[in-house]
């Protein structure tokens, strides 16, 4: 068996169907979509006009929605990186602190929106968030608190926070998750020698739990970034990008160029332009945050 | 040890080319799926078409009308079996598209006419139509109806539909809080400031959609105007949104209408869906939608408390407008159209011609109280008030529009047009803006 995996024939043979899977699925799309993003074309099938660097020229300089859904993802990517996953950690290690039966039923209660689809999702906040029949309002008109009432989703002015709540909650349990896997690793015997040098409180969690916590922080911090770029769904079910472009996100517009506004052309840059925002992304957080593997 | 590797060796081949052949088969396999569908056609005389639909309930209203033709058809036409298959407006709409790309053999689809129609014109989907054939008894369409079907002078797909916006309203709501149905601009607002007072939405709008303040755009500047084809112009750019006064008034009466709260707390998260909710749970007084809705009234899913109340009225007029009461923003939009790439052209047409003829989708979809039909009907004296008053409606529209104007253009035209009024309506802009965005809109298609 030993040979067969050196012989080039079988080598080429095992990889070939996943490089061809990887390239049909992949690549072909990806080169094809390049292709239609120098075009002008309101659909497939229909006549196609070349109009070279014309589309990402408008995209980049003329189109303030681009910018305005781009700078939305950012913020996403940062609420998720400073709000949700320090909540995350937080919480990893009260539930790995608690301990006994309340750790197994507060991890599957932590675990849940994240089981919940979708969609189901986006109704549950819509009704919630609903400015007459909506939960929050009610409470808020229990408290006399009146003046904070909203049409959360529906007002220019909170639909993007109302957004970034909803899926910053959304998403918490993946990062809970990783975050309490992370925590598990850790090993006993090193809190009980920090304990015993006086270290105590925040300050051991500070010191030994957090800096052991920095791969799982490196490729959380990736994903988070990619997660917030691609956001699309809950978007597209809650205010498709409004009221006005408010809660615009690139997916969410680049899908409404392409199937709404039939710009089949200047979607595809969009989706051009979206991937190398991906990539950079993923290599700036994988530069900046290098995760040297611990060893106990 | 070579008996072995040579062994391995054939393994690994083995399953190589399986793999590879598996990959083949599988884009093969609909190639083949697809003859076999047709196949049947051919071999005894059984033939099966496919129609593709924007009905999903086949239960009631004018899904229950569709099925009710097809049912009649293949009673009559034993050797033809109908395939439906329905998805829900929008992702009708993108699947189409898709269809559209792969040009999939389908027989006949449900359109809508303007901007959606034209794209499928251009990838050459549809198949044209000989308007001649379409003249006289047997089908009877009212004059003017192919309007939004019709490209460079060709058509393209026949219309089900006579459409038009009005204002259902909730009769015991307006009679328990003394408040009078409008029939002005002012009394309009009136209305909206009483039902604020008393804490009920005054009119319910599906603003997530977008499209519905487009309508009421085009009615607003009709009523001002008093001129059917202003705004029309105005998308063919022979007129502009920022230089004629009545595109002026009429948006300065839109921000009357967003500073009033006429629409509900909620109208830009609300889809088509929600809005009619909360109509008809009798939440909101008003709900601005069209004709396409006569089935409310005779819909038993809905309490029976609101079909008793559910009433119906034009769109009001402006006091200082030139537009009449009976001027209708009416145009038709949905329809069906032949499918170019149909492996049975000719049963397809024929029971397309079926499917149109003034016996069957028209009587059918007025008779069930689904829809108003783009063809001339017989009343049968068991309509509701509702359809009634739709009737009245449209015999005696003095003028009617023919166009909805956000399909009037592209569909780049319609997206940055609908989204100029999500922008409007969510802020505090000013009509200036609106208009200027309206013609940036028109400017760039």
């Amino acid at each position: 068996m030993h040979r067969v995996f050196q012989n080039k024939t079988a080598i080429f043979l095992f990889v070939f169907p996943g490089m061809l899977l990887f390239a049909l699925t992949f690549l072909a799309p990806i080169v094809l979509s390049g292709y239609y993003s120098f075009t002008e074309t309101v659909g497939p099938g229909t006549k196609v006009t070349m109009v070279g660097w014309e589309n990402y020229a408008n995209l980049l300089f003329h189109d303030p929605k681009f910018w305005l859904a781009l700078r939305n993802a950012v913020l996403l990517g940062i609420g998720f990186i400073v709000i949700q996953h320090p909540i995350c950690i937080f919480f990893a290690v009260l539930l790995d602190r608690i301990g006994g039966k309340a750790e197994k039923v507060f991890r599957t209660i932590f675990f849940i929106p994240c089981v919940i689809s979708v969609v189901v999702i986006s109704k549950m906040w819509l009704s919630l968030l609903d400015p007459t029949f909506g939960l929050l309002n009610k409470v808020l008109d229990v408290l006399g608190l009146d003046m904070l009432k909203h049409a959360w989703l529906g007002e220019s002015s909170t639909a993007l926070g109302s957004m970034l709540f909803i899926l910053i909650w959304a998403g918490f349990g993946w990062g809970l998750l990783f975050y309490y896997a992370g925590v598990k690793g850790i090993p006993e015997d090193l809190y009980e020698a920090a304990s015993l040098d006086g270290a105590s409180g925040l300050k051991l969690h500070l010191r030994i739990t957090v800096p052991l916590l920095s791969p799982v922080i490196a490729v959380q911090v990736t994903l988070a970034m990619i997660t917030a770029l691609k956001q699309m769904e809950t978007v597209f079910l809650t205010t498709n990008g409004g009221p006005g472009d408010s809660t615009q996100f690139l997916a969410v517009y680049l899908y409404n160029k392409a199937f709404s506004a039939s710009q089949y052309g200047y979607a595809n840059a969009i989706s051009i332009l979206f991937v190398i925002v991906c990539l950079i992304a993923t290599y700036l957080s994988n530069r900046f945050i290098r995760s040297d593997a611990t060893e106990y | 040890m070579t008996k072995q590797s040579r062994l391995a060796r054939a393994t690994l081949l083995t399953a190589a080319i399986a793999t590879v052949a598996a990959l083949s088969a599988c884009g093969g396999s609909n190639d083949g799926n697809s003859a076999a569908n047709g196949g049947g056609g051919g071999g005894e005389g059984k033939v099966t078409l496919r129609l593709f639909s924007n009905l999903p309930d086949r239960k009631s209203g004018q899904g229950l009308a569709e099925q009710t033709v097809i049912d009649n058809y293949v009673k009559e036409n034993p050797n033809v079996k109908i395939d439906v298959e329905t998805l829900a407006e929008e992702p009708f709409k993108n699947k189409l598209k898709a269809y559209m790309s792969s040009n999939e053999p389908i027989d006949i689809t449900m359109v809508h006419g303007g901007a959606e129609l034209n794209t499928l014109v251009q990838a050459g989907y549809v198949k044209e139509l000989d308007p001649k054939q379409y003249e006289g008894e047997q089908y009877n369409f009212l004059p003017g109806v192919y309007k939004s079907f019709t490209f460079d002078g060709k058509l393209y797909g026949l219309p089900r539909n006579s459409d038009y916006e009005v204002i259902y309203y909730n009769k015991k709501l307006f009679e328990d809080n003394g408040v009078k149905v409008p029939t002005t601009f002012a009394e309009l607002l009136d209305a909206a400031k009483a039902f604020r007072d008393k804490g009920i939405a005054p009119m319910s709008i599906n603003g997530k959609d977008l499209w519905s303040f487009g309508e009421m755009f085009q009615n607003v500047v009709q009523r001002y105007s008093g001129d059917q084809n202003l705004i029309l112009d105005a998308v063919d750019k022979k007129k502009k949104f920022t230089e004629d006064e009545n595109f002026l008034k009429a948006a300065q009466f839109l921000q009357q209408v967003r500073d009033a709260k006429m629409f509900q707390d909620s109208f830009m998260t609300a889809d088509y869906g929600a809005s009619q909710n909360l109509f008809t749970q009798g939440k909101a007084a008003m709900w601005y939608m069209g004709s396409w809705e006569a089935g409310m009234a005779t819909n038993e899913s809905l309490p029976e408390e609101f079909r008793q109340n559910l009433g119906v009225v034009q769109f009001p007029i402006a006091e200082d407008g030139k537009g009449k009461i009976d001027d209708l923003l009416a145009w038709n939009g949905g329809g069906y159209a032949l499918v170019s790439s149909s492996k049975h052209p000719e049963e397809a047409k024929k029971f397309f011609d079926y499917l149109m003829s003034a016996n069957q989708w028209a009587k059918t979809a007025w008779d069930t109280g689904a829809a108003v039909p783009a063809q001339k009907y017989e009343l049968t004296g068991k309509e509701s008030e509702v359809q009634k008053k739709l009737t009245d409606i449209l015999v005696n529209a003095s003028s009617t529009a023919g166009a909805s104007f956000i399909d009037y253009g592209t569909p780049k035209y319609k997206d940055d047009t609908q989204n100029a009024f999500g922008k409007f309506f969510s802020s505090s802009a000013k009509p200036e803006q609106l208009l200027a965005d309206l013609q940036a809109a028109a400017d760039t298609q």
